[in-house]
């Protein structure tokens, strides 16, 4: 049996303006309008991938924040973000600058060794840093220039729980200061910010 | 508020993607043409193009007619619900019940081909050789969906946008393989001048170019669960309808214009031109498009081994759409009242509308039996010859499919129509062009000449349908006055207006639809049109 083909203009035209209309017509359905909602969304996100470059979550007898080094760890590893961990020891105007300070320094290990734990386990690259300093507030804020970061993420008053000043004075100074966004974690009067409560029942239950 | 949130009715989900949205009506429509390609050229021969042209020119306007309606009426019902809410509820019924007969066939007629399909590559299941295995196998098919679709098991969005995106794929290498290695011009003219039908042979030809067309219904029951309906659903319909009229033209003016790449003979060793392989050859009507991929020029070498298989997986596909859409569209219908609430029973372990499935497939089976009676039984064969001008089983199928979609599709129009007059101030993101403005009960309205066309093309198919399809014409209208005898005899049980409509709220309705399809900008204009007209009837009343 022998074969036959014929190619024709017309039969080339007609193939090239089928696979052209076929093409044309998908492209044109897959790529609808945003909504007004999609708008909102999407400048929302542009914004996130904005503030959320260069990440610091700070550290220090003050300032309670392990419970939003987690929440800094998944926001990292979502965005990939670089993240700094800044154990900031306040150092009184009554000691020399460069103080021995054991407990503060076991403190910042802990906090630190914690801060790397989480992120090792979310897959998340680390940096961890301590400084000894005369305000936390200052040291904090300098660090944050020296990185060029987008946002200092910060845990509540180490008290914990609602006692008046949820923020503390040096929280309080490092949001009202800073050049770049803060994110703060704030306990509510009955907050239990990042604490399982169903889990906790379960176990007391058991 | 808890208590409420405690009795809320879960809403379905939002997920259907633009191309989800597109591969839920592809997956029933594209079928089509691997049915209707092979009826149409047996029928309408040099004419085909011309008859899938027709067919095509109403099919965009059913399409556009759909795609208002789906993308302002963003719910799960489709077309009985778009005729029920502009016509009255007896209409609604009778669209749905055109459509529930659509479904059933789809069930048969689809397993049926895929089975076609399967032969080219498994002779054994050839209907001619031996009737009794493609029966089996089918019935087989029809009864394993149905059971799958009790059980629960579905194929995912996810498969179904593989297949539809791997045909799309497909259908557009073979035809441009087969435009760029095996079209002549020349011949094509030749085909149109020497093999034009008779004017009977074209009518009935063209009413069989329809089922090529048949399915849209599936995006606008999807409508409910699609992202931002109302934008998308303009988009992935206008694409569905495009894509199918492109393949559907293109497909027809090939087939007639086709230099196979190794000649065809018949038996006294005369060559044959493509197309005349399907006249009087039911076997070959059935994979028209798998017959034609394997002649075009070095693609058909690869296209042999898979157009049958595709062919076959997307067929199935849409038989498996006709289970579910019929017991979908049950449930809707009996949700408004128009069906017993027995079609929204809903199974205790498997969570499906059993009763709804097994009831409809049965009828699928039914309708099975009396398309392959003529196969198995040479004495029922003889009764077809004599009182049914011969049809075969392929034909019956194909003929009830015609008459149910040319019927839901009439209303459709209707509906649209009545709609655009009594409910105009529903916010229509996409609204078919050639309108005319005027008033009507004091509001100002748009009259929509593109569904006047549509109707009158649609109905003339319809009447096509009755003239030239010997069993369409009994059974298909015997379908309607079955059920619509039952329909009075339910309305009248449960002392509901039987010829009226039952009292309903449609603008609390439409609020709600809107609010639920998401399309919040939408709702804010509806109620704003609402206060207007209402401020404005007002002003007038005092």
């Amino acid at each position: 049996m022998s074969s036959q083909v014929h190619v024709t203009l017309a039969g080339a035209l007609i193939a090239l303006l089928i696979a052209g209309l076929v093409g044309a017509t998908l492209w044109w359905m897959l790529h609808p309008p945003e909504s007004y909602v999609q708008r909102i969304a999407a400048a929302a996100e542009r914004n996130l991938e904005r503030i959320v470059g260069s990440l610091i979550v700070a550290f220090s007898p003050e300032i309670d924040s392990a419970h939003m080094m987690a929440l800094a760890a998944k926001l990292a590893r979502g965005e990939r973000s670089e993240l700094l961990a800044l154990y900031v020891i306040e150092v009184p105007y009554t000691l020399p600058p460069d103080a021995e300070m054991t407990l503060e320094e076991r403190a910042a290990l802990d906090a630190l060794g914690a801060a790397e734990t989480i992120a090792n386990k979310n897959n998340v690259v680390i940096r961890t840093e301590t400084i000894k300093a005369r305000s936390t507030k200052q040291a904090v804020l300098d660090v944050a220039k020296r990185e060029k970061a987008d946002l200092i993420i910060l845990g509540s008053y180490r008290e914990g729980k609602y006692s008046g000043a949820p923020l503390g004075r040096v929280i309080d100074e490092i949001a009202a200061d800073a050049k770049c966004d803060v994110l703060i974690g704030v306990e509510g009067k009955h907050g239990t910010l990042l604490i399982d409560e169903s889990a906790q029942s379960n176990s007391q239950q058991a | 508020m808890p208590a409420d949130s405690k009795t809320a009715q879960p809403e379905l989900r939002r997920s259907v993607t633009p191309w989800g949205s597109f591969s839920w009506g592809y997956s029933d429509v594209g079928a089509d043409i691997f049915v209707g390609l092979g009826l149409v050229l047996a029928w309408a021969a040099g004419a085909s193009n011309v008859a899938f042209l027709f067919a095509g020119v109403v099919y965009v306007c059913i399409g556009l007619a759909y795609t208002e309606l789906a993308a302002t009426y963003p719910v799960a019902g489709g077309g009985q619900y778009f005729v029920m809410r502009g016509l009255g509820d007896i209409f609604g019924f009778i669209a749905g019940w055109a459509v529930l007969l659509d479904f059933t066939i789809d069930v048969t007629l689809f397993a049926w081909t895929s089975v076609d399909y399967s032969s080219q590559l498994l002779p054994a299941l050839v209907n001619s050789v031996h009737p009794w295995l493609h029966f089996g196998v089918v019935l087989g098919l029809v009864v394993g969906l149905c059971l799958l679709n009790v059980i629960g098991v579905r194929e995912s969005t996810t498969f179904n946008g593989v297949v539809s995106a791997l045909d799309v794929i497909s259908e557009t290498c073979i035809l441009c393989f087969g435009f760029l290695f095996a079209f002549r011009p020349q011949l094509l003219i030749h085909t149109m001048q020497t093999h034009w039908p008779s004017p009977y042979e074209l009518m009935l030809g063209t009413s069989l170019a329809i089922i090529s067309f048949v399915g849209l219904e599936s995006i606008s029951q999807a409508a409910q669960e699609t992202q931002r309906p109302a934008s998308i659903i303009p988009r992935t319909s206008v694409s569905l309808i495009l894509t199918i009229l492109i393949f559907a033209l293109a497909y027809s003016n090939l087939a007639l214009g086709f230099q196979p790449w190794h000649p065809i003979t018949d038996a006294a060793g005369h060559h044959l031109q493509f197309w005349q392989i399907f006249p009087n050859n039911p076997d070959n009507q059935g994979k028209a498009v798998a017959l034609l991929a394997a002649q075009v020029p070095y693609y058909g070498a690869f296209a042999a081994l898979y157009v049958p298989v595709l062919g076959a997986i997307l067929l199935l596909i849409s038989s498996n759409s006709g289970v579910f859409g019929s017991s979908r569209i049950a449930y809707a219908m009996s949700t408004s009242n128009l069906l017993p609430s027995i079609f929204q029973r809903v199974h205790r372990k498997f969570r499906t509308p059993m009763i709804s499935i097994v009831f409809f497939s049965v009828i699928a089976v039914i309708e099975l039996v009396f398309a392959a009676a003529p196969a198995l039984f040479p004495a029922v064969s003889s009764l077809y010859t004599r009182f049914f001008h011969g049809e075969n089983g392929l034909g019956f199928l194909a003929d009830l499919y015609a008459f149910g979609a040319a019927t839901s599709y009439s209303f459709v129009f209707l509906g649209l129509i009545g709609l655009r007059l009594t409910d105009p101030l529903s916010p229509r993101k996409f609204k078919i062009p050639l309108n005319v403005p005027m008033r009507f009960r004091g509001e100002q309205v748009e009259f929509p000449i593109v569904a006047v066309i549509g109707f009158i093309g649609i109905f003339s198919i319809l009447m096509f349908t009755l003239f030239t399809h010997p069993l369409g014409r009994i059974f298909g209208p015997s379908w309607l006055l079955l059920g619509l005898l039952f329909y009075l005899v339910y309305r009248r049980y449960r002392r509901l207006p039987v010829l009226g409509s039952q009292p309903r709220n449609w603008r609390t309705a439409q609020t709600e639809i809107l609010r639920r399809a998401g399309e919040l900008e939408l709702m804010d204009e509806y109620v704003a049109n609402l206060k207007a007209s209402d401020a404005r009837r007002a002003g007038q009343g005092t």
